[in-house]
């Protein structure tokens, strides 16, 4: 009897106990829950804002003075208010008085004058030539005065995180400060960086306290995901495929375009500065460039070669409000074989590729090698152009022999981002054949440099995408494949993202081109469900 | 109940082993260039009887693949053994020939090139003529001489005291109608079984260099490029890519390697029982 009731005692003991224990456990998986781990695929060269960190994109770390809505529209961010003056030269901010730096200063217009300037100094990938100056009238007001009036500005302002003037220095970019969400604490350079919430944001602290980013290629991004060893990978078409237990794919839209250039000039023994070649006989033809456009079968690469991750791609920027919608064209071979028959090409010697004064319509497309996606994109593309008499010889190459060959042959590239300058540096005739990527084919048109010019100096968003959407057809010619076609859009790539069930990446905003990076954008977005 | 003898076996083994990799060699020649361009229609098929090695990802016949990068493997490996063996044979006899001096160099050369390793050699060197078909050989070529130069070197210094060799001396013959009667003739054997018995590292040297991005183009249908590109696919499952033509290559390698013992045994018996 009493060893009974000792039992029971006990037993009745042990309960609380056992609760206690419980209610420990839990707390350890809720306190784990602010915390993830995200593979991408490329690590950043600097944290600095002013020399393109965050170019295209916000920048996590510091915070900017107005930024993107989902829709891409701007709200403010840094900025309490601002005003355009009439003539489109002056531009006023002010700046709210409750942000902080992570070093307890307070941001001031000072910061933000300093910012804007240092960045036009740096000439890196923060194009601002056309500032004049940037001055704080005082603590709360920055002026800053255009040279000419520049409808682009509010989309360059919301990729350029302010960086404090008082600890700005040489290393600012490995180590930086800012007012942003989150701060970094660690960076080992090709192996992880180690954020944390910035527990003084204005903005609201988010949900997610600790991230570490690490950098991965794809297959070993993917290997992890199945070892359970990160929350969010950074994954591509070509693997999205693979399914993993406890995770979802997530397809994020992107404006991460895959397309080629093709030479608009003849091959007359022209070079660029750097003694690279210039022109291809073949692609020099507008009936050849428009007829390998026609060819293609975007949804049939789409859907089989990228796996459904992707969507037809008609131009740099599909999509976007400043993106003219009768810029797509239907895949049509007949057409395509019509085009080329009304140029002279035709088969003489039954090899199935036509010719034209003993000249085979024949070309190299060049891709990076190592790059999977595109090279199924480039084979798949040829493959369909061979249809229509057009052999396209698909190489992959380093990015050295890219730099010398692109002025003659045709390159699969990749751009996308949520800027329309984007457009006016591809096509830009002063841009033809310089090194930097974006016109390698040498268009040049004065009837697209005067829209590009009238989009860059409109005062309203309305009169720049009207000009914005002229660049690319204007009833007549234009820089897309019914005009002059310049290059050959094949798809826009969806961001395939492996995420932990449970996790909510929040509302994401239309990815621009960049391995993984744009992912992390809106971290302070990011949630465990409870 | 095994037929006939010891030799009679080996000579049919060799002959039989030599015949299928000359098919292979062949097939990877014959095969045109269509057969090993893909349809992306067709990407990621298992092995089945339309396709026996599967497709790859981007709808290329494993198989036709598989076939034309050996071919390929098979000619570097060949070329760049050849010319190995020709500088092992300058090299050996050079050095059992040449003065004290020389021979201390070219012993210490061989020692020096024996302790740096193969890989990195030969992805310097290809690395440093452009890579490519040429580049491949070069590095290859100048990396797989040094055990064979030392073989031929001890095998020129027994030879010299043979009585044979200096009654020729003392009959007045030449120095170069004694190498070219007397000491080729004598090392020919060895020199074959040396050079074929290099094959298969040549041929490995060239998937593992190409494995790695410093050897041939990535387009070319190679062993090692053909496995570096399944990499990328085995973790979302895509096992033949990997396999198959991997299987192939040991099996190559392999059968090369056996009928380099086999030769051995026709040509030196008594190596047999070794």
């Amino acid at each position: 009897m009493n060893l009974k009731k000792m039992t029971v005692l006990f037993l009745a003991a042990l309960i609380p106990v056992c609760l206690w224990a419980c209610k420990r456990e839990e707390a350890a998986a809720n306190e784990e829950r602010d915390q993830v781990v995200i593979a991408i695929g490329s690590e950043p060269e600097t944290l600095d804002p002013t020399r393109g960190w965050g170019h295209g994109s916000s920048p996590l770390v510091q915070s900017t003075l107005v930024r993107y809505t989902a829709d891409l529209t701007f709200e403010k961010d840094l900025a309490a208010d601002y005003r355009l003056s009439d003539d489109g030269l002056t531009w006023t901010f002010t700046i709210r008085d409750d942000a902080y730096f992570t070093d307890g200063e307070r941001v001031t217009a000072a910061d933000v004058a300093f910012t804007l300037e240092t960045a036009k100094a740096a000439q890196g990938s923060v194009d601002l030539t056309y500032m004049e100056s940037a001055k704080a009238q005082d603590d709360r007001t920055v002026v800053i005065t255009l040279s000419r009036p520049a409808s682009i500005f509010l989309n360059t302002l919301a990729s350029v995180g302010i960086v404090p003037e008082h600890a700005y220095n040489e290393t600012y970019g490995v180590s930086p400060v800012g007012s942003g969400p989150y701060q970094l604490v660690e960076w080992r350079a090709q192996e992880q960086m180690i954020f944390t919430a910035n527990e003084n944001y204005y903005g609201g602290v988010p949900a997610i306290k600790n991230v570490i980013v690490v950098f991965m290629s794809e297959d070993a991004a993917l290997a992890a995901v199945q070892a359970g060893e990160v929350d969010v990978a950074y994954s591509t078409a070509t693997l999205g495929t693979a399914q993993v237990e406890g995770y979802h794919v997530e397809a994020i839209p992107s404006a991460d375009n895959r397309g080629f250039t093709l030479p608009m000039l003849p091959r007359e023994g022209q070079t660029t500065e750097n003694g690279s070649p210039v022109g291809n006989d073949v692609t020099c033809h507008i009936e050849v460039r428009q007829a390998v456009a026609y060819a293609i079968d975007r949804e049939q690469i789409a859907g089989v070669v990228l796996n459904g991750f992707a969507r037809p791609a008609y131009s740099e920027n599909d999509g976007m409000p400043w993106n003219n919608p009768d810029v797509a064209i239907e895949t049509d071979t007949e057409y395509a074989k019509q085009l080329l028959a009304r140029g002279g090409w035709e088969d003489t010697d039954g090899d199935g590729i036509l010719e034209k004064d003993g000249l085979k319509a024949e070309f190299s497309c060049l891709y990076p090698a190592g790059d999977s996606v595109r090279q199924a994109v480039a084979m798949a593309a040829a493959q369909q152009v061979a249809e229509i008499g057009i052999r396209i010889h698909v190489e992959g190459v380093s990015w050295d022999e890219i730099t010398q060959r692109m002025f003659s042959e045709a390159v699969m590239m990749g751009w996308g981002s949520s800027i329309p300058n984007e457009t006016y540096y591809l096509y830009r005739s002063d841009g033809a054949l310089l090194a930097d990527f974006y016109n390698p084919e040498g268009y040049r048109s004065e009837a697209t440099d005067s829209y590009l010019h009238r989009a860059m100096a409109a005062l309203t968003v309305e009169e720049a995408n009207a000009n914005w959407q002229k660049v690319q057809w204007d009833g007549e010619t234009g820089t897309s494949m019914r005009g002059e076609c310049p290059w050959v859009w094949i798809v826009n790539l969806d961001h395939v993202t492996y995420v932990r069930d449970g996790l909510s990446i929040g509302e994401q905003p239309i990815h621009g081109h960049g391995h993984g990076l744009p992912l992390i954008q809106n971290l302070s977005e990011w949630s465990w469900d409870r | 109940m095994k037929k006939g003898n010891r030799r009679t076996r080996a000579v049919i083994q060799a002959a039989a082993l030599a015949m299928l990799l000359l098919v292979v060699y062949a097939a990877g020649i014959l095969i045109s260039g269509d057969a090993v361009e893909g349809d992306f229609l067709d990407a990621g098929r298992p092995p089945c009887l339309e396709h026996p090695f599967g497709t790859d990802a981007l709808g290329r016949d494993l198989l036709m693949r598989t076939l034309k990068g050996m071919s390929v493997s098979m000619t570097v490996g060949a070329a760049a053994s050849a010319i190995s063996a020709g500088i092992a044979v300058f090299v050996g006899i050079a050095a059992a020939a040449g003065s004290g001096r020389v021979d201390a160099a070219i012993s210490w050369l061989i020692d020096v090139m024996m302790s740096v390793p193969h890989m990195v050699l030969i992805i310097l060197i290809s690395f440093a003529m452009g890579r490519g078909f040429q580049g491949l050989l070069a590095g290859i070529a100048a990396t797989h001489w040094c055990s064979l130069a030392r073989l031929i070197r001890g095998e020129v210094l027994q030879l010299r005291s043979r009585h044979y060799i200096a009654v020729s001396r003392k009959l007045g013959k030449p120095e170069g109608w004694i190498l070219t009667r007397h000491l080729l003739g004598h090392l020919a054997p060895q020199l074959l079984v040396g050079a074929i018995l290099m094959f298969p590292h040549a041929i490995l040297h060239e998937a593992a260099v190409s494995f790695l991005g410093f050897g041939l183009p990535p387009e070319q249908p190679a062993t090692g490029i053909i496995l570096a590109e399944s990499m990328r696919y085995i973790s979302a499952g895509l096992w033949w890519p990997a396999v198959l033509p991997g299987l192939t290559l040991v099996w190559v390698v392999l059968s090369v390697d056996r009928l380099g013992d086999e030769l051995q045994k026709i040509l030196n018996p008594f190596s047999a029982q070794e």
